[in-house]
């Protein structure tokens, strides 16, 4: 029992990990109507410059993260404007192939820009142990939940009540009669790309506190691939919940078959869900008009 | 003055080669081939040999993406499970290498099954995810399966001896990969002019409209994908067999990446773009390397030190730039400048 509910808590903690790189997939499929490759690689940047952040500017908390936000904002527009906004009307599967392209050329950029070392970032918190009910917890991972909590809350507010969020939604919905009412569809893509970057962002900075920083973080966008198919492509929210499902999935898959299943219970999943109802738990139906 | 392709009849729209030039340069290419391995040094060679591999790869995948428009981001799925089979069959076993070809082939065919049956349901970008899937599950399975695969340790493979004549020497492995590539070659032009491969082309353009003019989607797509898995898997087993050591780690995913970014350099859906495309991808890493070393020596090192990084950047940018400038690849390219040769000094 012990055993069970520490997996299910060491689960739930790398799963809001995967749900918040999730939502920085949703939230672009959302108003794009692309799947970002790239998604994966762009964590990895926005946590290796924090990590650069802390041990050459100042090791305080809040310049870190306010640092590492600004960055996730600038690395996010900057790929909107240079990569993204020149296939605007190019069919899906060239702007996809892009995507895919950027995330070849930033993986590697990586091991240039810093080294194929791995990294601990250390901020000075994160790492310390929590003792709940005889069950060991380190901050960083309470604090991660709480954080993809709020966000999720925040985000759910922002679509609903706000008029950027719902200008994101008509563009999502149709793009041209947007348009015509008045909606910047290239702002709200901007927009979009910087959102889900500093999504993503927080999850990577996150990733970093609690395990280690190295060049085979980009598996990450692999990892949260599945918790985004889960919860629904289009579905923000759906996204950020489907990753605690798919990381408990994998803990469990870890602790009771082996290490293996551990990797691939993500991917097994995504064929089920894909099977059965191919547009995820909270995503929406498309029907295709001929 | 010859204005234009005049087809009267059906036969000569789908003709394998329509002008008596392009004969000529054909048979001049083979017979190019045929000498290359007397004439090129054994650094040259291996570039052959690879460019050979490749291409056979790429068609398969040509079949499956280019004809068909179902994109697959696993295709190193199949092309380690064709390398697999052959090693296990011919290392381990003991069988003769053609009975490995063989199993190479028809492996991955049985794999492509049970992956492509249910993804049938999908389209696009998911099927690209449940391709990508697959391809980190097979890797695991492999891993996992240590009775069959030896796990990590990898099956050491020797070059085959094939009807009594010995393909040991790199001269006479070309010449294998050269059949196996010329094969494949014939093979998938013939496909595209049959009634199956017009039934592929149709699905990619429309599939809802396809269904209606009567073809079986669900058959078709799964022709597909098993005639891809099938040409992959021994392009596969070439590829174990030139490494002559096959493990999981010989075949990473930027496999995957690279032959898509073949397929989009070269021009989707065309077999001859398919060649062109290799021949590029191949030999831009190289042809990179060699440009910068001329500038300084000290970007000689960084090329050595981060050879795999810099070629993954390059394959990357690749994709951007000619998705970004020409989309339709080099066959494209080529077409243009036909039509401007001919045409010259009008523009149309």
């Amino acid at each position: 029992m012990q055993y069970l509910i520490q997996l299910l808590i060491s689960g739930l903690a790398i799963g809001a990990i995967y749900g918040l790189i999730a939502m920085g997939f949703a939230v672009i499929y959302k108003s794009t109507g692309l799947v970002n490759f790239a998604q994966g690689e762009m964590t990895m940047i926005t946590a290796y410059i924090a990590w650069t952040i802390s041990t050459t500017v100042s090791g305080n908390v809040f310049i870190v993260a306010i640092g590492a936000i600004l960055a996730a904002v600038v690395l996010g527009l900057v790929i909107e404007r240079l990569v993204m906004r020149p296939m605007l009307g190019e069919p899906v599967f060239a702007t996809v192939m892009v995507t895919i392209g950027l995330a070849v050329i930033l993986r590697s950029a990586i091991n240039f820009v810093w080294d194929a070392y791995p990294h601990a970032l250390d901020i000075g918190m994160g790492r310390g142990i929590v003792h709940l009910g005889g069950i060991g917890l380190r901050t960083g991972q309470i604090a991660v939940i709480v954080t993809l909590l709020a966000l999720l809350a925040a985000i759910w507010a922002f679509f609903r009540y706000s008029k950027v969020g719902v200008a994101m939604r008509a563009v999502a919905s149709d793009d041209r009669t947007a348009l015509l009412m008045g909606i910047s569809a290239t702002k709200v893509h901007a927009l979009a790309w910087a959102a889900s970057s500093v999504i993503a962002g927080i999850g990577g900075v996150f990733f970093a506190l609690s395990y280690d920083l190295s060049p085979a973080m980009f598996q990450l966008g692999l990892k949260a691939f599945p918790a985004t198919i889960l919860g629904g492509l289009d579905a923000v929210l759906g996204s950020g919940l489907g990753g605690l499902l798919i990381g408990i999935t994998e803990s469990l898959a870890g602790g009771y078959l082996s290490s293996g299943m551990k990797e691939v219970a993500g991917f097994a999943m995504i064929i089920v869900v894909l099977m059965v109802r191919p547009f995820g738990i909270f995503g929406e139906r498309d029907i295709e008009r001929v | 003055m010859r204005t234009g392709d005049y087809k009267q009849t059906y036969g000569e729209l789908v003709a394998l080669i329509d002008s008596p030039p392009v004969w000529l340069w054909s048979a001049v290419l083979l017979l190019a081939l045929i000498a290359a391995p007397y004439l090129l040094n054994s650094y040259a060679l291996s570039f052959l040999m690879i460019i050979l591999i490749t291409t056979t790869g790429a068609l398969g995948l040509n079949i499956l993406t280019g004809y068909t428009g179902l994109i697959s981001l696993g295709h190193v799925g199949f092309l380690v499970t064709g390398a697999y089979a052959y090693a296990v069959l011919v290392s381990k076993y003991h069988m003769p290498p053609l009975v490995g070809f063989l199993g190479a082939g028809v492996v991955p065919a049985l794999a492509s099954l049970i992956v492509g049956a249910p993804s049938l349901r999908l389209k696009g970008l998911y099927l690209a995810i449940t391709t990508l899937a697959f391809s980190f599950i097979i890797n695991t399975v492999i891993l996992e399966m240590r009775w069959l695969t030896n796990g990590a340790r990898g099956i050491q493979v020797q070059r085959p001896e094939i009807l009594g004549i010995s393909f040991d020497s790199d001269a006479a492995f070309t010449y294998l990969c050269l059949v196996v590539a010329a094969l494949t070659l014939f093979a998938t032009l013939n496909i595209r002019r049959s009634r199956v491969g017009r039934a592929f082309v149709a699905i990619r353009d429309n599939d809802t409209a396809a269904r209606v003019m009567g073809i079986n989607l669900h058959a078709y797509k799964l022709y597909a994908f098993v005639t891809s898995a099938f040409i992959t898997g021994i392009a596969g087993a070439l590829y174990g067999i030139y490494l002559s050591f096959v493990s999981v780690e010989g075949f990473p995913f930027l496999l995957s990446i690279e032959a898509l970014a073949i397929l989009i350099v070269g021009g989707l859906g065309s077999a001859l773009g398919a060649v062109l495309g290799t021949i590029l991808i191949v030999l831009l890493p190289e042809a990179t390397r060699v440009a910068f070393s001329l500038f300084s020596a000290q970007m000689d090192a960084t090329f050595t030190t981060g050879a795999q990084e810099l070629k993954s950047m390059l394959y990357g940018l690749v994709i951007i730039l000619f998705l970004r400038f020409q989309p339709r690849g080099l066959v494209g390219a080529w077409h243009d400048i036909k039509r401007a040769w001919v045409h010259w000094p009008l523009r149309y």
